[in-house]
């Protein structure tokens, strides 16, 4: 009764190792790696019959995977760094004696299903077969990859052609230069016309060599269709190179008598300029202050009065402004009817007094 | 009765004041020079007006020089303080049944900065009613008359 660690829970458990590998837990987990597995072990089969071989390339061919029976990281492919056998690495390992070993202890010790046992498995004679087939992929391939390097130097040789052809048309006119030169230089030039990879590389580093010269004779020779507009004399007034002051700084003629207002200030006044910066402040202020729409400046008459909630009343605050106005209203009513109740009492009685006597 | 606070005399000059006071809080102190709780409220507002110069703005007011206001504020006890910003009217809760306007004398000076303060906050952030930081024991208490119309 020790503790012992099972690898495909990750557990350490005190009880046992057999009681432990009945469980539950234990089973559920073993079948998930089981399928996992299996899964790889499917992708590589399908190879046996049909070895893939590729190019060898480093980011994908080097990937290992764990073999849960013998406990190691293995490589998935085989390679010499020029080609891949994919899954050649895995159903190597999965031939060994070792691995065949491993695996039944695996799965006596784990009680797993033992039909899934020879899914992991891969026989001598099935090895043996995958080697066959593998040399004969592996020389299809090479002839391949041969066939498709031939096709690309042909390519090359094609461009290679075209562009001294191209060359030929700019040598041609000056070729009786060329000649005076010196004799040295044309044979280079008989050999452009010769289509072989060694020689055109030779007569490339000539012709990169005599560009200089070739590049003068075309622009002189189109110089012929330019307009001369006569002989600049510029002793008077200097030009660019003696260092004379550009006409665009000079006094302007036509500008004499208005030179003086081109003289004011430009730029903002300072009544401007202070008034920006206030606004830059303000700016600076939160936008939904209180009453940030407020215009400062606006002309009101007398009868202006602030917004203002009064006392006694709950709502819009122009409710309150309205009610002090009539308010106000109300009053000099009241005032006047004082004044004209003492003025005009002499004249209503009379008024009263007859209607009261027809009754 | 302050030597340092502007006072204002007529409507048009307390108009003008209310709009031209701008992003600070306008300060408006309706009462007589000649009351004793008008001079201690005095003496408060001009110690402190120095130190909240770039906060608030504040004046002194008759209410026999523009009864139109005195009559549009609802001033019934003296002093009542209304504040102002940008033109709006700020209300504040007390604790008293007034909030349209401070009536009485504080208590300290702190407790006056600390009204001015809060209403600035408030003001900056659209608020128009802000609740008053002044201990309610510190506030004067007065009955608000209702006069039937």
């Amino acid at each position: 009764m020790g503790a012992y660690y099972c690898a495909i829970c990750n557990q350490t458990t005190f009880c046992g190792k057999k009681k432990h590998i009945f469980g539950k837990n234990h089973q559920s987990r073993l079948r998930v790696v089981l399928l996992k597995f299996t899964e790889k072990v499917k992708e590589a089969r399908r190879t046996l019959k049909r070895p893939q071989v590729e190019k060898f390339d480093c980011t994908q061919h080097k990937q290992k995977f764990w073999c849960y029976c013998c406990g190691l990281e293995v490589e998935r492919d085989v390679t010499d760094d020029n080609m891949t056998v994919m899954y050649g690495g895995l159903l190597e390992h999965m031939a060994t004696r070792e691995h065949r070993n491993s695996t039944y202890k695996f799965w006596w010790d784990n009680k797993a299903d033992p039909k899934l046992r020879d899914r992991v498995l891969i026989t001598e004679e099935e090895t043996e077969r995958f080697k066959a087939e593998v040399a004969k992929v592996l020389e299809s391939f090479v002839e391949k990859e041969d066939e498709y390097i031939k096709q690309q130097a042909d390519v090359i040789r094609a461009q290679e052609k075209h562009r001294q052809e191209v060359f030929q048309c700019l040598l041609e006119p000056n070729e009786e230069r060329e000649l005076s030169n010196g004799p040295s230089s044309t044979d280079p030039s008989v050999e452009v016309s010769v289509s072989s990879q060694f020689q055109s590389q030779v007569s490339e580093q000539q012709v990169g060599s005599r560009f200089d010269p070739i590049i003068e004779a075309p622009w002189t020779l189109a110089g012929r269709s330019l307009t001369f507009i006569g002989y600049q004399d510029s002793s008077s007034s200097g030009n660019v190179h003696t260092g004379a002051v550009p006409p665009w700084l000079q006094e302007d003629p036509l500008e004499g008598p208005s030179g003086a207002a081109a003289q004011a200030e430009i730029g903002p006044s300072l009544q401007e300029f202070l008034k920006q910066k206030e606004q830059e402040k303000l700016r600076k202020l939160p936008p939904n202050r209180v009453g940030a729409n407020f215009d400062h400046s606006s002309h009101t008459d007398a009868n202006w009065l602030p917004s203002f909630g009064r006392v006694w009343n709950s709502g819009r605050r122009w409710q309150s402004r309205h009610q002090f106005r009539q308010e106000e209203g109300q009053k000099n009513k009241q005032k006047r009817k004082r004044e004209h109740a003492t003025s005009g009492s002499k004249t209503t009685k009379p008024a009263k007094q007859a209607p009261s006597s027809d009754i | 009765m302050s030597f340092f606070l502007p006072k204002l005399t007529t409507k048009k000059d307390i108009d003008e004041v209310i709009k031209a006071v701008a992003e600070k809080v306008l300060v408006l102190r309706f009462g007589r020079d000649d009351d004793s709780v008008c001079l201690q409220l005095d003496e408060i507002l001009s110690k402190t007006a120095h130190d909240l110069s770039n906060m608030a703005s504040i004046y002194i007011v008759d209410v026999d020089k523009a009864p139109i206001y005195t009559r549009y504020f609802d001033i019934s006890y003296i002093p009542s303080t209304v504040f102002f910003f940008n033109g709006q009217h700020m209300k504040v809760d007390y604790g008293s049944p007034d909030h349209t306007k401070f009536v009485g004398s504080f208590k300290t000076k702190q407790d006056f900065i600390d009204l001015i303060e809060v209403i600035y906050r408030g003001a900056m952030r659209g608020k128009m009613i802000v609740q008053s930081p002044i201990d309610p024991q510190n506030i004067p208490k007065y009955d608000l008359l209702y006069h039937g119309i």
